[in-house]
């Protein structure tokens, strides 16, 4: 029998996040910020968090003293906005031994908390946000205005501070080109869709982000309550055209899908591009049961050959050419053992 | 005016389509963000047409936004130092003051990003303190009962959804669990605040 463990709806939603944003009401804000304030926001922070139920968990880590790579990993694996990495010289993360509870410091706000699951979880990703932000707002006040809410550097974020999103897969929509309609459906309901590597570009792996848009003016419950819907709208619309296209031709999308599976087990040389490519059809072919391969291990493996990560595990600064070389290698080994569990 | 669809905060200058996929995907934006875009966008630069188009656009409205930035240039923090005029290049406020300081513009604004400008979500130790939730509450029952005097019906109604939404806070404030959708799905499907307004 094969069985392994699925967070809800993960056959479609990789993660749920939340993040909230808080400023020190007596710290100036980002764009005034100098080094000293700077250093200021890390040492509260810091004492704040390990002095709470959990902090023993927690590791600091500033963003300066990290090689390249490994700031680049924390990006990957979604533990740290790429945000964080443009104020280099003053920021830091506290990042929780399970991976799930992240604290950024000086990003464009003083502090940004956040809690990431895998599958969607919106609810549990904002209670561990919430319970930190509380746990930390005895200790020193942040900045508050009754009318207006927790006050943030970016008026977009100002009232609830709160941002939720969840990267949903979704290989049928987009293939069958009705991420259009969505993304249209979406606006209207004050979210926004965008694929997750970056806006404009290609979604690449068929990976995309759903968030909120406003943050005052509607309570947090009101804001996770409307995201878990509309993503449990759409996991059903994937879903459906996902049974529709077997239904059709069962053989062919098997074919094209384990197709995939066969370049992975052999490619000598792999680009991140093509992998994306490669990886949205082998995650498809293992949630409709052509291929016995856990989910959660395919998207740990997904962020584990991304460049950055792939720097840190090689343990030196790698060529383009060498990243594609591991890559393929990583890829064969870790592959195998994942069907062989 | 309409803002920009990416950055929610400088007024929208550009309409960017982009076929991903062969689906077509529009958005209205800034010079800014319409730049950052362009870098995503391989194989065409549009660093030429933009500046042209950019140009034009500036030089049409040069007129118009000189009065308004006279108007603008008044605002100044007197905790940071921000100018209102600085504020809107950066897109970040220098401190928790600039929010009083440029209260007038900055409220305009907020209203066209987040279509509200009053705050309906928790507050700072909200859970454990009741006392300050209550404080909210007196406050806003007597901006409510202004409003209905001045007959602004619109601020009004805006003001009656925050004062249940801290009523609502008020009576979960013994729980732990914050995050309970549904618990306030059905109190608001009874209408149970309406005595209270």
């Amino acid at each position: 029998m094969y069985e392994y463990v699925l967070a809800p709806e993960q056959d479609v939603v990789i993660s749920s996040r939340v993040r909230l944003s808080r400023n020190y009401e007596d710290l100036p804000f980002s764009p005034k910020l100098t080094p000293e304030y700077a250093e200021e926001v890390i040492e509260r922070t810091a004492d704040a968090v390990f002095k709470t139920e959990n902090g023993a968990a927690f590791t600091l880590l500033r963003m300066g003293e990290l090689e390249e790579d490994a700031r680049s990993r924390l990006v990957e694996h979604h533990l740290i906005s790429y945000d964080l990495l443009k104020f280099v010289n003053r920021s830091a993360a506290m990042v929780s031994s399970a991976g799930t509870v992240t604290v950024m410091l000086n990003e464009e706000d003083h502090v940004r908390f956040q809690g990431l699951l895998p599958g969607l979880q919106l609810e549990r990703s904002a209670e561990m946000a919430l319970k930190l932000d509380e746990a930390l707002s005895e200790r020193y006040p942040f900045a508050f205005d009754p009318q207006l809410g927790f006050l943030t550097a970016c008026p977009a974020n100002t009232g609830t501070g709160l941002r939720a999103s969840v990267i949903l897969h979704l290989p049928a929509i987009s293939g069958g080109g009705q991420m259009g309609a969505v993304m249209q459906t979406i606006a209207k309901l004050g979210l926004t869709i965008r694929g997750l590597y970056g806006e404009g570009s290609e979604a690449q792996g068929n990976l995309y982000q759903l968030s909120n848009q406003a943050t005052l003016g509607r309570s947090e419950e009101d804001v996770i309550r409307a995201l878990s819907a509309a993503s449990s709208q759409i996991v059903e619309h994937e879903r459906g055209m996902r049974e529709e296209i077997e239904k059709r031709d069962m053989l062919q999308l098997q074919d094209r899908l384990m197709r995939s599976w066969g370049e992975l087990m052999y490619a000598r040389l792999m680009t991140t591009k093509e992998f994306m490519r490669r990886y949205s059809d082998i995650r498809y072919a293992a949630s409709m049961g052509y291929l016995h391969a856990p989910l959660p291990g395919l998207d740990s493996l997904m962020m584990d050959v991304q460049p950055g990560s792939l720097g840190v595990r090689a343990g030196k600064l790698i060529s383009p050419r060498e990243s594609e070389i591991l890559r393929a290698k990583t890829l064969r080994e870790e592959l195998q053992k994942l069907v062989a569990e | 005016m309409m803002m920009c669809e990416d950055c929610g905060i400088r007024p929208a200058k550009f309409h960017l389509m982009t076929i991903i996929n062969g689906d077509r995907v529009e958005r209205n934006l800034c010079p800014g963000c319409m730049a950052r875009h362009q870098k995503q966008i391989p194989g065409f630069d549009f660093s030429n047409l933009a500046g042209i188009l950019n140009s034009i656009l500036e030089d049409s409205k040069a007129a118009e936004q000189e009065g308004q930035e006279a108007e603008l240039e008044g605002y100044v923090c007197d905790q940071c130092g921000m100018t209102y005029l600085e504020f809107q290049k950066c897109g970040m406020l220098g401190c928790a003051n600039c929010y009083q300081a440029f209260k007038t513009p900055l409220t305009a604004l907020l209203q066209r990003v987040h279509g509200n400008t009053q705050h309906a979500g928790r507050i700072p130790g909200g859970v454990h303190n009741g006392t300050s939730i209550r404080m909210n509450i007196d406050r806003l029952k007597q901006k409510l009962q202004k409003a209905v005097a001045d007959e602004e019906y619109e601020q009004a109604a805006r003001l009656r959804d925050a004062i249940r939404a801290l009523i609502l806070q008020l009576d979960r404030k013994d729980t732990d669990i914050k995050v309970r959708p549904q618990e306030r799905l059905n109190a608001e499907d009874e209408g149970e605040m309406n005595e209270h307004v």
